[in-house]
């Protein structure tokens, strides 16, 4: 009975573990994507000013407004926010405000700078005035939460730009390395020929240079091409990667394909080439869309060639990496602007993740 | 009208293996011809080259006086059904039958007509809406045979059509192949290594190995004339017994000496292997003609080794001259092992052949 219970616990102890490791392995992928998304949503004040972080973005933000002198002539006003790491509202903003326009418009531009809060400045002659009446005010304002992303783009003036240009760069790197990677995979998949494994295993190589070590002379072909900071160029550097892991993976799909199907298609009909564009393109449609979306990510994410190569038309992830640089580096923004970047990549990856499996050569028959 | 001809089709991979050495055949109009052999013998290579799914090295086929030897694949006249099916995936029922008729340029009244016939035909007229995913592997075939048919072609291929499918299955799909062919009077091949798929629906079969033919013609030729031991030994289960015999001159009448025993020859046999001329020779006995008698009346005798009840029949397995020789008896025999057993034989179908070539003697 004892060694019953012992093999029970041992098993529970094992599943248990087992759980515990997931979950850390999960918590190491979801939580750095998570914090950052939380980040984006926070105000100035929030990300810098409090600690620990909320684990969820808050919606509203509490302010208090009391009257700091009591000559009437010249009433000053002090702003307060509530702080939630020290559970009391702090001072925030300009040590006064007085009724001038000047300062009215400075006080604006604060809250809604440093709290992403908007109050115009009719509502703070409001609230001024009800301050005179009870000498203290709390109100409570509703906090823009998509502001980060608004000042990101408008603050780094050629975010907008750049997704364009990382757009049409990832477009063409799909392009040419699926089209070039598809037929050499189709080669592979169907032919037999002389050192086809060989061939198979080098067009690997290239991918084992270190993109920096090679960045320079291509710039000077770059150029020479008259390619130079334009998305056509760099994604024909990114193809170079691109092609080698597109005919790994369209091969694999091709295989998964029977010639039987295309021989068929032979017998009742077609040439050899209607047969691939009638048969075998469609059954392969879901495998080539998850390859691209391969080509997509790394297009979209890739930042070291594109800072060497590209100058006045950067891609987004040069774009992010330049705003951590200077001196109005915001840690909000920054993290705004890369859940913008990623943003694109997990959607379609979520579009196309049930292609995903069939990318191995499993096609549904 | 389709008379197919194969003139010295021959088939060499890489310069190096031959895949068929050398083909030569006349398949009539309406006929239901079988390429039978081992694995590797060249039949399906055989095949693919007449659907044009494979180049030849040498040598010309010809269906209806018209050489077809370098045409593609859809220009032959033919349809072809293949061993996994190879319906596609990513179409209904519908319209893979009608993909031929489509490319053809048919109009859609005329295209959905033929394809409800043929699909009555073979009995899949519910499935018509249906995609080959959601469908059992008998109905595939079904689907595979009504795409082909829907052609309407001067020839039809089958390649292993029925190896796919489980073995009750497999006698069904037989009978309706043979009740469809009937119908439409296709001149047809049909590839297959199975030699009971081959005897039950062909009008003549031909037997290859290595990538030649061995011997043509009907199920009961094979059978009762096999031209060498191979056929012998193949058609038929279990397959026939050979046994090293020694032709004996006894007054006037010959017999065929084993260690083990003794045959007597009739007359027009024993005239038939004297002017043979050779002393040595292979007899090869079916097991159904092995004929129990009563325990030491027979000429051969000997012990039961393993008795296989099958229903209908029962295979007894007996050792002779240390090779174990399976005969066919009727069930009615109540038979254990280390039983003596005793048997006579029944003289009309006796093989007779060369030790050497291995050739029937005749």
């Amino acid at each position: 009975m004892g060694k019953r219970l012992k093999q029970k616990m041992y098993r529970s102890v094992k599943t248990t573990t087992l759980y515990i490791v997931i979950t850390g392995v999960a918590m190491m992928l979801i939580f750095p994507m998570f914090f950052l998304f939380i980040f984006s949503l926070m105000s100035d004040y929030e990300s810098y000013s409090e600690w620990p972080k909320p684990l969820l973005p808050s919606i509203n933000t509490d302010f208090r407004m009391e009257r700091l002198n009591d000559v009437s002539d010249e009433a000053t006003y002090g702003l307060l926010i509530f702080n939630h790491s020290e559970d009391k509202y702090m001072p925030f903003g300009p040590e006064s405000s007085s009724r001038e326009k000047k300062s009215l418009r400075k006080l604006s531009n604060f809250i809604r700078n440093y709290s992403n809060c908007e109050l115009g400045q009719e509502e703070i002659l409001d609230l001024m005035n009800q301050v005179d009446q009870n000498t203290r005010v709390d109100f409570t304002l509703k906090k823009g939460l998509l502001n980060n992303y608004e000042r990101f783009f408008k603050l780094y003036s050629g975010a907008f730009n750049s997704i364009i240009a990382s757009l049409t760069t990832a477009l063409f790197t799909i392009l040419i390395s699926l089209s070039i990677g598809g037929m050499a995979g189709y080669a592979f998949a169907r032919y037999v020929f002389k050192g086809k494994n060989i061939l198979k295993l080098s067009v690997l190589f290239v991918r084992m240079f270190p993109p920096v070590a090679i960045a320079l002379p291509m710039v000077i072909t770059l150029g020479k091409m008259g390619l130079y900071d334009k998305p056509a160029g760099l994604s024909l550097i990114y193809s170079i990667n691109q092609i080698s892991l597109s005919i790994w993976i369209t091969a694999s799909i091709f295989m998964g394909i029977p010639e039987s199907l295309e021989e068929a298609a032979q017998i009742f009909g077609t040439t050899r080439v209607g047969a691939f564009f009638k048969i075998t393109l469609p059954l392969a449609v879901p495998g080539l869309a998850a390859c691209a979306m391969y080509s997509f990510i790394y297009s979209w994410n890739e930042v070291i060639n594109a800072l060497i190569l590209t100058q006045f038309n950067p891609t987004l992830p040069v774009i992010v990496y330049r705003s951590l640089l200077g001196a109005n580096a915001q840690v909000q923004l920054i993290a705004a602007g890369s859940v913008a970047q990623a943003l694109p990549a997990i959607i379609f990856t979520l579009f196309i993740r049930k292609y995903i499996l069939q990318m191995w050569g499993g096609v549904k028959v | 009208m389709a008379v197919l001809q194969l003139e010295d089709l021959a088939k060499r991979y890489d310069k190096k293996v031959w895949g068929v050495r050398r083909m030569d055949l006349e398949v009539k109009d309406k006929e239901f011809i079988v390429f039978l052999g081992p694995s590797g013998c060249g039949k399906t290579t055989c095949m693919r080259m007449i659907a044009g799914l494979e180049e030849t090295t040498r040598g010309c086929i010809t269906l209806d006086g018209l050489n077809i030897t370098d045409l593609a694949p859809r220009d032959r006249n033919i349809s072809m059904v293949f061993q996994n099916y190879a319906i596609w995936p990513h179409m209904t029922v519908f319209e893979n039958i009608a993909f031929s008729l489509k490319l053809k340029g048919m109009a859609k009244d005329e295209i959905r007509k033929n394809v409800v016939d043929v699909a009555e035909m073979v009995k899949i007229e519910q499935l018509l809406d249906r995609f080959p995913g959601q469908m059992s592997g008998g109905q595939q075939q079904r689907v595979a045979l009504a795409r082909a048919l829907a052609v309407k072609p001067k020839l039809f291929l089958m390649d292993e059509p029925l190896s796919n499918l489980d073995a009750k299955l497999r006698v069904v799909m037989r009978t309706e192949l043979k009740a469809i062919h009937q119908k439409t009077q296709a001149t047809s091949i049909f590839v297959t290594h199975d030699q009971s798929e081959a005897m039950s629906m062909a009008d003549r079969i031909v037997i290859m190995r290595d990538g030649e033919i061995i011997q043509v013609g009907t199920p009961e030729d094979v059978y009762f004339r096999s031209a060498d031991m191979f056929v012998a030994g193949f058609i038929g289960t279990p397959p026939t017994n050979f046994f090293k015999v020694k032709l004996k001159k006894e007054r006037n009448q010959g017999a065929l000496e084993h260690p083990d025993f003794k045959c007597p020859l009739q007359s027009d046999e024993f005239a038939m292997i004297s002017k043979y001329g050779r002393k040595e020779l292979v007899l090869g006995i079916r097991p159904e003609d092995f004929q129990l008698t009563k325990t030491g009346k027979g000429i051969l005798n000997a012990k039961v080794l393993v008795v296989e009840p099958q229903g209908s029949h029962q295979v007894l397995a007996v050792e002779i001259d240390n090779k174990i020789v399976k005969t066919i008896i009727s069930s009615d025999h109540k038979l254990s092992p280390g039983d003596p057993v005793s048997f006579d034989l029944d003289y009309r179908h006796l093989h007779f052949f060369d030790t050497e070539s291995e050739k029937r003697i005749s």
